[in-house]
């Protein structure tokens, strides 16, 4: 059967690779392509990058990293971060990227999640939404990086995103992200119970128990991991690593 | 030594990706869409991405066509061919209106399942089954696996074209073979340890 | 085997030769190692400061481990009410795994602290996290900015000296230090051992923060602002103001490598890379390619006599692989090398032709070391600075 995906996401600012904790103080974790190394030789199954400040700074994506990266990997890829036009995508996919993820540029056009789903299939068009619970336990969406609430409900949101056409949902938690707590579960659920298309839970992974919860009761069709694969426990070295595989396909079966 | 692989250029599929894994592992390869060059090869690799009328189509307009029947049914040189590559080698697909290649007695279906908890595309990590034995699956690491993105899938009329099944819903055809064609429907260039032992056979043959 | 020994009594003392080059009876070191002395039996000094370096710690011998348990007892009361009692640094190779392991055996709450250079392989970090998640023990990482690790090593591969690893050591001792301090702790754990590793030549290598410094100066483009340099006023902050030992249970205790190894393997599912260095790819480079084609040398002598000394393998066995083959070079690692550091094949094989510079070319704390011998010495006496940094900083080299 269909293995569940479990997919290391690695936040960089331009070449460096660095992890956040709720989207502040990004922590410098190391040399994206010997860390992609690393991953290539701990065989994970697929990378995502995202490069976090891209929309905020008003930059292009890092294409010589990039490159770099897609030489070096044998697995499945997908990008996100600063991609607001057509010539970008498919720069991003020339360079042997598989996936495309649009956050920001989604809401400013809409219209551009369709263009890309047209022209390189939904399968390779990722929509992002970052969320965070306001005071009445309610989810608001925000862009740019986590520091532009837009007015928008959350599963609206991602329901309209789908119509667009995007092949998946990458749903983050800005409360969970970098603490070890687990997935918000009950995020994760809203968004899969309304939408057809895989939804990829991300932001608060500490143990292979949360990934099984956020799978499980979530109804995630996949996960990524942040601070868990870059950090040897919570609070403490940087150390590059992959939840043991035997024991993940245990509790995914 | 090996063969020089030729990685057929249509316009369609990160042929990069192909020629870097080759290249990781040693054999060499050429990517091109130049019928002279067609001619003169000895192994061909027929990638794809994309939808299967588009390509057909492309194929078409580039007079690759002609050249690439001669090689496949006349020759009998090897031929793979990867994801759509593979929906290409078939008699046609309820994905378009043209007819593929027709290298073997197979179509391609679309997915068709009742249980809406398994979405379309198949798209992950998956793993293969043997059904026949064939020298392109020979000695894969244990428990080979590999990434599959498709929303149509091939079946083969023949069982013994069927080197591997995959288990999505239905058990679909994986791995395919008939005499010098075949096929593998997932993405070996993505697929690492396990895609590179497919091409390294492939390269021997 | 090996062509043209000569055994014989040449004048009175015992002199055996391998390609005209004098080799010790006891080690495999040859003439040409720096400092190099034979007695009349033809052992080689380095063998003789290894027997007395055995006398003067009792290795292996209850007087030994009686001794270094006086220290843990010592550790363990100074680090009453802290969270950690001690500190310890891993690079993911054997000894400093086992000294892990070690640590926890005699009751001691360490903590693991690793500099990385962002040169790392899989294989050290996953032998990293298999020992410590399975002992349950935190890790201290400090990892400096990739592009200025590389302007570093670029400035001293540019400056044709050897030390090319210089920046790592010395970033490794500094990285233990703040993790020491950060903590309160006051003692760090090496897992150095002179069995097992030997004494490595004194003279042609050498290195200080203000030789990195000065390399870094002439050749480096970024400032330093993630490196963590340790100069000669942090030097002393941490060993004279904050007091901060050095230890070395190896020394004291019965310790095999070979043991070890095998015993990590069994018990964590650790990784051996053979040998060549492949926990980190500056140190392949560095053993596999820089030292035997620019410098001639070739370290492997080094834990081969070692394994010599202490009866792990036969003489015979150590020269035969010694003069019988050459240092295993990982494919692609001297491609790589040039990819990161910005080298095309023309100007990386320039440099490799050029003639070798030496420490003594550059501006160097070495003559301030020399003058404060006494100091120093009371320093060691504290096991605040090592005594194999007593001998060979303090003293001048020939």
């Amino acid at each position: 059967m269909l293995k569940t995906r479990v997919i290391p996401c690695l936040q960089l600012i331009g070449e460096s690779l660095v992890k956040t904790v709720k989207f502040k103080n990004p922590a410098y974790i190391g040399d994206p392509i010997n860390t992609v190394r690393i991953f290539n030789e701990l065989e994970v199954d697929e990378l995502c990058f995202l490069d976090i400040r891209a929309s905020e700074e008003g930059r292009e994506p890092p294409f010589e990293i990039l490159q770099q990266i897609s030489n070096e990997c044998f697995m499945p890829l997908s990008y996100g971060g600063g991609v607001k036009d057509f010539e970008t995508a498919k720069k991003i996919f020339s360079i042997g990227f598989e996936k495309i993820v649009i956050n920001t540029q989604a809401f400013h056009q809409l219209d551009f999640i369709t263009q890309l789903s047209t022209h390189f299939g939904a399968q390779a068009v990722v929509a992002s939404i970052d969320a965070k619970k306001n005071f009445f336990g309610k989810y608001s969406v925000f862009i740019n990086d986590g520091t532009q609430k837009i007015d928008l409900d959350v599963v609206e949101w991602a329901k309209k995103l789908e119509q667009a056409g995007a092949g998946e949902i990458l749903i983050t938690s800005m409360d969970r992200e970098g603490t070890w707590s687990g997935f918000d579960i009950e995020l994760t659920k809203k968004i899969s119970q309304a939408v057809g298309v895989p939804v990829i839970a991300n932001g608060g992974a500490g143990s292979v128990g949360d990934i099984e919860e956020v799978v499980k009761k979530g109804e995630a069709s996949a996960v990524c991991l942040g601070s868990m694969v870059v950090f040897q426990q919570k609070g403490m070295g940087v150390l590059v690593s992959f939840p043991d595989k035997k024991k993940l396909r245990e509790v995914l079966k | 030594m090996n063969d020089v692989i030729t990685i057929i250029d249509y316009g369609m599929g990160n042929l990069g990706s192909i020629q870097n894994m080759f290249k990781r592992i040693k054999v060499e390869s050429e990517i091109t869409g130049d019928i002279e060059k067609i001619k003169r090869s000895t192994k061909i690799l027929l990638p794809g991405v994309g939808a299967f009328d588009a390509a057909m189509e492309r194929i078409a307009e580039k007079g690759l066509k002609e050249v690439l029947d001669k090689k496949a049914l006349e020759e009998k040189i090897p031929v793979m061919g990867i994801c759509l590559g593979m929906q290409l080698l078939t008699r046609s697909s309820e994905e378009g209106k043209l007819p593929g290649l027709g290298w073997l007695q197979a179509d391609t279906l679309k997915f068709n399942l009742p249980n809406p908890s398994l979405k379309i595309p198949h798209m992950g990590w998956n793993y293969v089954h043997g059904k026949n034995p064939g020298l392109l699956i020979e000695n894969l690491p244990a428990d080979p696996q590999f990434y599959f993105v498709h929303s149509y899938h091939v079946q083969c009329h023949n069982p013994n074209d069927v080197l591997t099944t995959t288990q999505y819903g239905i058990e679909f055809h994986s791995i395919i073979q008939h005499q010098n064609i075949y096929g593998a429907q997932f993405h070996p260039e993505k697929s690492h340890k396990f895609g590179m032992k497919i091409f390294e056979n492939f390269a021997r043959l | 085997m090996t062509e043209g020994i000569t055994t014989g009594q040449e004048k009175n003392p015992l002199v055996e030769r391998i390609n005209g080059k004098q080799i010790c009876t006891r080690c495999i070191y040859d003439e040409s190692i720096p400092a190099i002395k034979f007695d009349e039996k033809g052992v080689c000094n380095y063998c003789h400061m290894v027997d007395s370096l055995i006398e003067e710690y009792h290795t292996g011998k209850p007087e030994g481990e009686k001794i270094i348990q006086k220290i843990i007892e010592k550790i363990k009361a100074d680090g009453k009410g802290k969270k950690y009692d001690c500190v310890i640094g891993l690079s993911g190779g054997t000894d400093s795994s086992y000294m892990v392991y070690w640590a926890l055996q005699n009751g001691l709450r360490p903590l693991a602290v690793h500099y990385d250079n962002t040169w790392n392989t899989a294989i050290a970090t996953e032998n990293i996290r298999k020992v410590l998640s399975k002992l349950n023990v935190d890790l201290f990482t400090l990892v400096v900015n990739n592009k200025e690790a590389d302007d570093i090593f670029r400035s001293f591969f540019l400056a044709d000296v050897p030390e090319i690893e210089a920046s790592t050591d010395l970033a490794l001792a500094e990285t233990m230090y703040r993790a020491a301090n950060k903590y309160k702790v006051k003692y760090v754990l090496e897992g150095h051992s002179f069995i097992a590793e030997g004494i490595s030549p004194l003279g042609k290598n050498y290195f200080d923060g203000k030789y990195i410094k000065s390399i870094h100066k002439k050749f480096g483009s970024m400032p330093m602002k993630t490196y963590p340099l340790m100069t000669f006023s942090k030097f002393i902050k941490w060993t004279t103001i904050k007091r901060i030992q050095k230890i070395r249970p190896l020394w004291y205790i019965q310790y095999s490598k070979e043991e070890a190894r095998a015993f990590l393997e069994k018990e964590f599912g650790w990784e051996y890379y053979g040998g060549h260095h492949l926990e980190n790819r500056m140190t392949a480079f560095n053993h596999s390619y820089y030292f035997p084609e620019k410098f001639h040398i070739d370290y492997r002598n080094n834990s081969l006599s070692a394994s010599v000394r202490s009866g792990q393998m036969k003489r015979s066995d150590a020269l035969e692989e010694y003069y019988n083959t050459s240092p295993y070079l990982e494919p692609e690692l001297v491609a790589y090398f040039k990819k990161r550091l910005g080298f095309t094949d023309e100007s990386f094989n320039a440099i490799m032709k050029r003639p070798p510079k030496y420490w003594y070319e550059y501006p160097t704390y070495k003559k301030r070391f020399e003058l404060l011998r006494p100091f120093f010495y009371l320093l060691m006496k504290s096991h605040l600075v090592p005594r194999s940094f007593y001998m060979k900083y303090c003293f001048p080299i020939e």
